[in-house]
């Protein structure tokens, strides 16, 4: 038995979704509503008291930490391994990966967020709001959503990780100039981690992330958009994520396109 | 192989501990934290964060301490310490995250109020060699952190011990049955809350004896003093 808990294939919601796609291991898809709040509900909170998505159970066994967990997906599934078998190259994947979730998806959900969630609370009573911030249980979280639905996310903040959010772009670019995939000669959980908060930026960061300035960058994309698995675990998408693929996928010019609409 | 360190890092005494329990000796770079080698344009070169510890190898750095235990596990298997199935990894590569974006960012911060930290006028100008959220973070420093988010690290280190207390409840070890990279990893933070003056619930208090008495932990007790120095950026951003 394996059900996975989660919102969208997007950032680390999607992580596990892309990762069991790509070894095609069957699981059950709970789709849980961020937008409804249902991460705060008191029937996932059962599943992971700490109100984060996603959560996977394995045979009764709980995981809720997204990068590990897909370590776990790859040693406890057949297909085909997902890690590198040399050992500085898997610790490059893990390194890249910390990245990821430490400096860079915090970023950008940072400005995702206070562009797309934080202006739907406006006019919203503030009572309301207050109750729905006591059921968020860890203290970091409940302050980011604090500053959402009161719009007191700090100015400075937003530019810092306008900042980060440039350099990994950098970075990622000079990163695939030198290899093929992230971290070395064949596809890893590192595509997957980068992919789950990328895959959107030719149209979401257009100006940025472009043909002219970051080629390398675009050629791991349109080669990530072209694998059937990360097709297949975006059309899962139940609101506007698997329409956006779509988009992606035409304006890159990536075959499959029309038939994944 | 070469381990550039520091007596007083727990990440650094996590390293070490791995190398004793495996048998390896790298020769060995021992930085001055308390001189703030570590900011130095000599270290920045080969780290620039300008933390440590650094792993050297067949000269490639390897670097992030939890996932330079990993890289010792993966490239000297014996004896193997990342866990014995599945599962016992998940947890210990939980534990190995928890660490860093839970437990050493608000040590960190708790320990410089409680050891009354300053960066003596000396290193002051080195903090701009630094990259800039780390340049900020010893900037916070060194202006002192206030009531609200030492009451936040406090809180945090409280929440950590009622995660490890839950985690061992199955049994001796943090992840299961057997000593694995997540005890290692957890190991030299948690032996510093006592001295802190921070309770710890008896539970943890009888991990830390069970992990205190290996001989690799001997090897290296005395660099687990606390020291006033900061920590990686408290997780997660924003």
């Amino acid at each position: 038995m394996l059900d996975v808990y989660t919102w969208e294939p997007n950032a680390n919601s999607g992580k596990p979704l892309f990762c069991l796609h790509e070894k095609a291991v069957p699981f059950t898809y709970h789709y849980i509503d961020m937008g409804a709040h249902e991460h705060h509900g008191a029937e996932f909170l059962a599943i992971n008291p700490d109100g984060t998505i996603p959560a996977i159970v394995h045979d009764g066994f709980t995981m809720t930490e997204s990068t590990p967990a897909m370590e776990y997906i790859d040693e406890a599934f057949d297909g085909p391994s997902l890690r590198p078998a040399e050992p500085y190259h898997r610790w490059r994947m893990r390194m890249l990966l910390r990245y990821m979730d430490n400096v860079v998806a915090p970023a950008l959900a940072m400005i995702a967020s206070n562009r797309l969630a934080a202006p739907r609370f406006i006019g919203q009573d503030a009572d309301e709001l207050r109750a729905m911030l006591e059921r968020i249980p860890l203290p970091e979280r409940r302050a980011t959503w604090e500053k959402l639905m009161f719009q007191a996310t700090a100015p400075a903040d937003l530019a810092e990780s306008e900042r980060r959010v440039g350099d990994a772009i950098r970075r990622f670019d000079g990163i695939l100039g030198r290899r093929e995939w992230i971290a070395g000669d064949s596809f890893s959980l590192a595509d997957i981690g980068v992919f789950a908060t990328f895959y959107s930026l030719p149209t979401a960061r257009e100006e940025q992330v472009n043909d002219a300035a970051t080629p390398h960058l675009m050629r791991w994309l349109r080669t990530c958009h072209a694998r059937p698995a990360l097709q297949a675990a975006l059309r899962m998408g139940k609101g506007f994520i698997a329409q956006r693929a779509a988009e992606i996928r035409e304006k890159l010019g990536v075959a499959g396109a029309a038939a994944a609409a | 192989m070469l381990l550039h360190y520091a007596p007083g890092s727990p990440h650094s005494a996590a390293v070490r501990i791995v190398l004793g329990e495996k048998g390896l000796e790298p020769e060995l770079h021992k930085l001055d934290l308390v001189g703030y080698e570590q900011h130095s344009p000599a270290y920045l070169a080969i780290n620039p964060h300008g933390m440590v510890p650094v792993f050297e190898d067949d000269g490639r750095k390897v670097f992030e301490s939890s996932l330079i235990l990993e890289y010792l596990d993966d490239k000297w298997p014996d004896p193997p310490l990342a866990g014995t199935d599945p599962r016992q990894r998940y947890r210990a590569r939980k534990w190995g995250k928890y660490v860093e974006t839970h437990i050493a960012p608000h040590l960190a911060i708790a320990r410089w109020a409680a050891l009354h930290g300053k960066v003596p006028e000396t290193a002051v100008a080195g903090l701009s060699n630094l990259l800039p959220a780390r340049c900020e973070l010893w900037l916070s420093a060194r202006h002192g952190f206030g009531h609200e988010q030492l009451t936040a690290s406090t809180q945090a280190i409280f929440a950590a011990c009622k995660r490890l207390a839950a985690d061992l409840a199955d049994g001796e070890w943090l992840c299961g049955d057997s000593f694995t990279l997540g005890d290692i990893a957890v190991y030299p933070h948690a032996a510093q809350f006592g001295a802190l003056g921070l309770p710890v619930p008896r539970a943890v208090d009888e991990w830390l004896a069970r992990v205190a008495a290996r001989p690799s932990v001997q090897a290296i007790r005395g660099d687990l003093f606390p020291l006033a120095v900061m920590g990686p950026e408290p997780g997660r951003w924003g």
